[in-house]
């Protein structure tokens, strides 16, 4: 039982748990959650889209019918099997250097994902320190993040990626690294606003009074509290990441040939569209069907966390 | 409520500062300008003798500290690639950024607003679900595909809007299409929350009793309490459209600001990226600011805190 | 009410815009020759500019004291009609009488003594002024069409530079209101070539009609096409679209597939030629980079082996691309051929490698900055043999930068030889005292040196094929390919295809109507 709960069980003044509070572990409670959850037909097709992605992602040597980097140049820019000039062994054709379209699409969910948990991760957990430490400080050190915050939305994230690729190098944990410092606002604002509440709590005062030290309010009063915000936005931030990595290997400036990447496919494709549309429209398919996945799953935990508060 | 704007406005002036600089940082560890100017096959001697007379040899907080003078007594420098000076650059490609993120919010508010508004009259009914639908895949659809397929559709496949440049208005109607998708979302999900909250709150209920029905209520009553913090959304999505044109200006050709800022980081022109950047920070601070002022209106609590 | 509305827009959208298509191929019509050109064009003073799209425009618009004739590579005379060389280091020139500039005035020696001392002269920044600067010490005039050049030491090249990138201007060009202007000549050159510029966008559009007093005995002959509009476009998908719509005439050097996609669409002509243009990957056999790796010999040959450029250069690049097995393009002077070779055997590239006891744990990182294909083919043809192949694919500014500061251990390399049929142009730069060089063989720079100092074409050509050969022995390259261009126009214009890959947009005419 967390520190909330003992105290309200002791007695103490009871004031009613702000909206986005974690539902008590009582079982009629937990009955009702389950029963929205059961109910709720947008979670549950966000949970299958992302569970499908990740089972294509992990079996993916099994499921791709070629090695995605194995090129056979006389073989380049083949499209689709059903269309005229397609042939069965690469079913949705090859891209410029001969490689299987099939395959490539199949391993970068790999990319993808670890993009997207990787870097919503970084932006957690910059942006959950930076939001509880303003939110519960305040004063200063308040005010130094929100300057920060304004600086960073203020820098635009090309030229920051471009240049830390070019002196650290074009890893892939590189570009995690950049997404995820370049998306920690949403989850700044969403719990210092919450941690401002939470702050002036009656539960929050009864834990200074008996004597908690400053850490263990936070790690145990607040964030506990924070929990169902912060696993929303993650995972809106998960199909963010994906996208904006998407968009800086589309400018050439993220990962780097001859990784699969979804975003590098399309810049790669860009040039035959008028020609060779599927070299586009397959991995933007890819990208949107795993956002959505992700979207829905965020607006499904939050409506079912919190019905109250349903938009 | 004046020192709430002075506290801005210094934020402002610290928030270029350190952008500015980090910025004049970042293109200078990152790529040679020289080489950049000199062109891909020149030859070692024309890139030194450039290097030379562009100053480059110079210390780097030398150079930035003669920048920084020039640069608050107005003067941005030459660019080094365009013969023009950096300021005459960006006006003349200020106007089709700004006329490409007019249209973009045009297309956000004609789109967003009546979604949201019909949303909200039904909430949960299909109407609703298929507004949130909509809602839902805008926001997944990444922005530079969706102007690449709406360039196979409409320019290519159905001939009707010309392929790229920017000389006719028709030229900004599919760009404009991709950048105003993107505010959507966000947009129309306020809407339709805050109009659900003024829809069920006193005021409205007491224009009801007095008779007030349909549209009257609607837009007499209603929209009115729940526009403003529409408006400052707005205002804040218009302040990232200049930031977002980069790819849609690139897809399409359009020889805006954004294009602009991808050509200069791309090609080492510093001067200009300085300048761009600086701009953006600048609009991107101002847009905030409006929609805080906006929102101070709103609830006078925010404006002590 | 609205449906209907909607019907009569989308019709009245529909109609506007087939109205707005222009008529296919009006051009011929009013004798216009439309061109694309994917880089921007800002200034039209080729003293002050470097890319291709400036050389094709200053060859409309300028002339020079020499040409180079592109088939048999000779000096052929242009504004200059002969020229003597007194002793090795002077050079008398005898110019051309009944020249005019397109302002009217009359070329003479003066001309061409203040072109060469502004171009000397360190404070016009002109950037035509390394080339020359190099080996020209003093201009004089003689007479008023004579002119005598002093060299600073010998140079065989001396014409070929002049002919190449030494436009010639006014007397008096560069002063305006009694002051230097380095811009003078930027946005409204006055030329001595067969067009004289109209107007002029940077960045977006010029506009050249025919120069009617433009001298009868030039090698470049009258034009046959009256106006020239050049239009600045940087995407290739809009590039096609306006070929399509019949909005552009010829665009050049685009990708092979959106060649050949254009070609299939049967609203365009493609043709393809060579170019002088190479690529190659540079190694560093010296170690510069720390990574001593590719210092053994053997490895080096090795990732020779494991290259496969025939299917590189046939299947990539396509048209009149063609592999190449030394540091130069086969139509150079001095370019020996009979090198060491090392034809595609992948086997005997994993067998070299195991030899040398390549250790295939650490990675190799490969720069490149152009042509994203041939990079990716590289880089999985050296993966295969079993290295561990790092591809960094980015900007020509950062890979300069990177080279500068010692950190590349191999990069794809692409040389132009700024359009001159001589081994000098590439070996200079590339084996000389330069940081492209990452071979720091004495020997060989001392050969190319060498190359440089005398004008006797057999001694030249024997010290290029020392260089050449030890090039290849010790494989300190990965030589790739020569590159082809593709050229795309209408059906209606005829171009003749040139030997050297430098468009002579002169040479273009309509072909007769049908």
């Amino acid at each position: 039982m967390t520190n909330q709960d003992k105290t309200l069980a002791a007695g103490l003044a009871a004031t009613a748990p702000p909206p986005a509070a974690e539902p008590d572990f009582d079982a009629q409670r937990r009955q009702a959650f389950w029963r929205r959850v059961r109910g709720h037909r947008g979670l549950q097709a966000g949970a299958a889209i992302l569970l499908a992605l990740l089972a294509v992602a992990v079996f993916a040597p099994w499921l791709a019918p070629h090695d995605p980097n194995a090129q056979s140049l006389a073989y380049r820019l083949l499209p689709p099997a059903w269309s005229e000039g397609g042939s069965w062994t690469y079913l949705l054709g090859t891209d410029q250097v001969g490689r299987d379209y099939l395959s490539r699409l199949i391993y970068g969910t790999r990319i993808s994902l670890v993009v997207g948990f990787g870097a919503a991760s970084i932006g957690c957990l910059i942006g959950v320190t930076l939001g509880v430490c303003a939110g519960y400080f305040g004063g200063r050190i308040d005010s130094l993040v929100s300057f920060l915050l304004t600086s960073q939305l203020a820098l635009p994230g090309l030229l920051l990626a471009m240049a830390l690729v070019f002196i650290i190098g074009p890893s892939l944990w590189v570009v995690i690294g950049i997404i995820g410092g370049l998306h920690w606002t949403y989850y700044l604002v969403v719990t210092r606003t919450s941690t401002m509440r939470l702050r002036q709590l009656d539960f929050v005062a009864a834990a200074r009074a008996i004597g908690s030290s400053r850490r263990q309010i936070l790690w145990h009063e607040i964030l506990p509290n924070l929990l169902n915000q912060i696993i929303v936005v993650f995972t809106f931030e998960v199909g963010i990441a994906v996208l904006a990595e998407a968009a800086l290997s589309f400018l050439g400036v993220g990962i780097q040939p001859p990784t699969p990447s979804w975003g590098l496919m399309i810049a790669e494709g860009k040039m035959a569209i008028f020609h060779r549309p599927w070299l586009v429209v397959l991995p933007g398919m890819a990208l949107f069907l795993l956002v959505i996945g992700a979207n829905l799953l965020g607006d499904g935990l939050r409506d079912v966390t919190s019905p109250e508060k349903r938009n | 409520m004046l020192r709430f704007a002075l506290k801005r406005l210094g934020l402002a002036v610290l928030v270029a500062l350190a952008v500015s600089f980090a910025t004049f940082l970042l293109l200078n560890l990152a790529t040679d300008p020289a080489q950049a100017i000199a062109g891909e096959n020149a030859e070692p001697e024309l890139v030194a003798q450039i290097r030379h007379e562009y100053g480059f040899d110079r210390p780097f907080m030398e150079r930035y500290g003669s920048w920084l003078a020039d640069a608050v007594r107005g003067d941005f420098g030459r660019s080094y690639y365009w013969h023009d000076s950096v300021s005459q650059l960006v006006l003349k490609h200020a106007p089709p950024t700004i006329r490409l993120a007019l249209m973009a919010l045009m297309v956000t508010v004609l789109v967003a607003i009546p979604l949201g508004v019909i949303a909200a009259l039904r909430p949960n009914s299909a109407v609703d679900r298929l507004a949130l639908g909509i809602a839902v895949s805008a926001q997944a659809i990444p922005n530079f595909w969706l102007g690449l397929m709406l360039v196979i559709l409409f320019s290519v496949m159905l001939p009707i809007f010309p392929v790229s440049g920017d000389t006719s208005w028709l030229h900004y109607v599919l760009p404009a299409l991709v950048l105003g998708t993107s505010s959507v979302p966000a947009v129309m999900r306020l809407t339709r929350a805050g109009l659900i909250e003024v829809m069920g709150s006193d005021y409205v209920r007491t224009a009801r009793a007095k008779g007030y029905r349909g549209i009257e209520l609607l837009a007499r009553h209603a929209l009115r309490n729940a526009i403003l913090p529409i408006v400052s959304v707005l205002a804040v999505q218009l302040g990232q459209k200049f930031g977002g044109s980069v790819i849609v200006e690139s897809i399409f050709a359009i020889n805006g600001l954004g294009r602009l800022t991808l050509q200069s980081i791309l090609g080492s022109d510093i001067p200009t990226v300085q300048m761009l950047i600086f701009i953006f920070a600048i609009v991107f601070i101002l847009m905030n600011f409006l929609a805080d002022v906006l929102n101070a209106l709103l609830d006078p609590r925010i404006r002590m805190g | 009410m609205r449906m209907r509305r909607c019907g009569r827009l989308a019709g009245a959208f529909l109609l506007a815009s087939a109205l707005a298509a222009p008529l296919a191929w009006a051009n011929r019509a009013d004798d216009t020759m439309v061109v694309a050109f994917q880089r921007e064009v800002v200034n039209l003073d080729y003293l002050y500019t470097t890319s291709q799209e400036h050389v094709i425009l200053s060859d409309l618009t300028d002339d020079r004291l020499f040409d180079v004739d592109p088939k048999t590579n000779d000096i052929r005379p242009m504004l200059a009609t002969g020229y003597q060389y007194v002793d090795d280091l002077t050079l008398d020139v005898t110019l051309r009488e009944g020249v005019h500039f397109h302002s009217g005035a009359a070329f003479t020696a003066d001309d061409v003594v203040y072109t060469y001392q502004w171009v000397l002269n360190p404070d016009s920044n002109a950037r035509a002024s390394g080339t020359v600067t190099r080996w020209l010490r003093s201009v004089e005039k003689l007479g008023p069409y004579k002119v005598r050049f002093h060299l600073k030491s010998i140079y065989p090249l001396a014409l070929r530079d002049m002919a190449r990138r030494i436009p010639i201007r006014r007397n008096g060009a560069y002063q305006v209101d009694g002051k230097d202007d380095r811009g003078a000549q930027a946005l409204h050159p006055d030329g001595l070539g067969p067009y004289r510029v109209a107007a002029f966008q940077p960045g977006q559009r010029a506009e050249l009609v025919r120069f009617d007093g433009y001298y009868q005995d030039s090698p470049k002959g009258r034009p046959a096409i009256g106006r020239i509009v050049t239009r600045t476009i940087p995407d290739w998908g809009t590039q096609q679209a306006e070929l399509m719509s019949g909005g552009v005439d010829w665009a050049y050097d685009m990708p092979l597939d959106v060649a050949q996609s254009m070609e299939a669409t049967g609203r365009a002509v493609r043709l393809s030629g060579s170019s002088l243009r190479l690529s190659f990957v540079v190694l560093d056999a010296a170690g510069v980079s720390g990574n001593t790796a590719l210092t053994d010999v053997k490895v080096r040959r090795a990732l020779n082996y494991a290259v496969n450029r025939k299917a590189i250069s046939e299947f990539l690049i396509g048209g009149a691309a063609q592999p190449i097995v030394a540091a130069c393009h086969p139509l150079q002077f001095g370019c020996a051929q009979d090198v060491a070779s090392y034809p595609y055997d992948p086997a005997k590239a994993k067998a070299l490698l195991k030899e040398a006891g390549y250790d295939a744990s650490k990675p190799l990182e490969l720069w490149a900055y152009r042509d994203r294909a041939v990079a990716e083919a590289v880089a999985a043809d050296w993966t295969a043999a079993g290295v561990n192949v790092k591809l960094r694919y980015g900007q020509l500014a950062s890979l300069d930068q990177a080279r500068a500061g010692g950190k590349i251990p191999a990069y794809i390399g692409s040389w132009a030889n700024g359009g001159t049929a001589d081994t000098a142009m590439i070996a200079r730069v590339h084996f000389g005292d330069t940081d492209r060089n990452l071979s720091r063989n004495a020997d060989v720079a001392k050969a190319v040196m060498d190359a440089e100092r005398t004008n006797d074409p057999a001694q030249r050509a024997a010290h290029y094929r020392k260089a050449l050969q030890t090039i290849a022995d010790q494989a300190y390259w990965v030589p790739l390919f020569a590159y082809s261009v593709n050229y795309l126009t209408s059906p209606d214009l005829q171009f003749p295809v040139p030997a050297d890959g430098l468009p002579r947009l002169f040479e273009a005419s309509w072909k007769p109507a049908k």
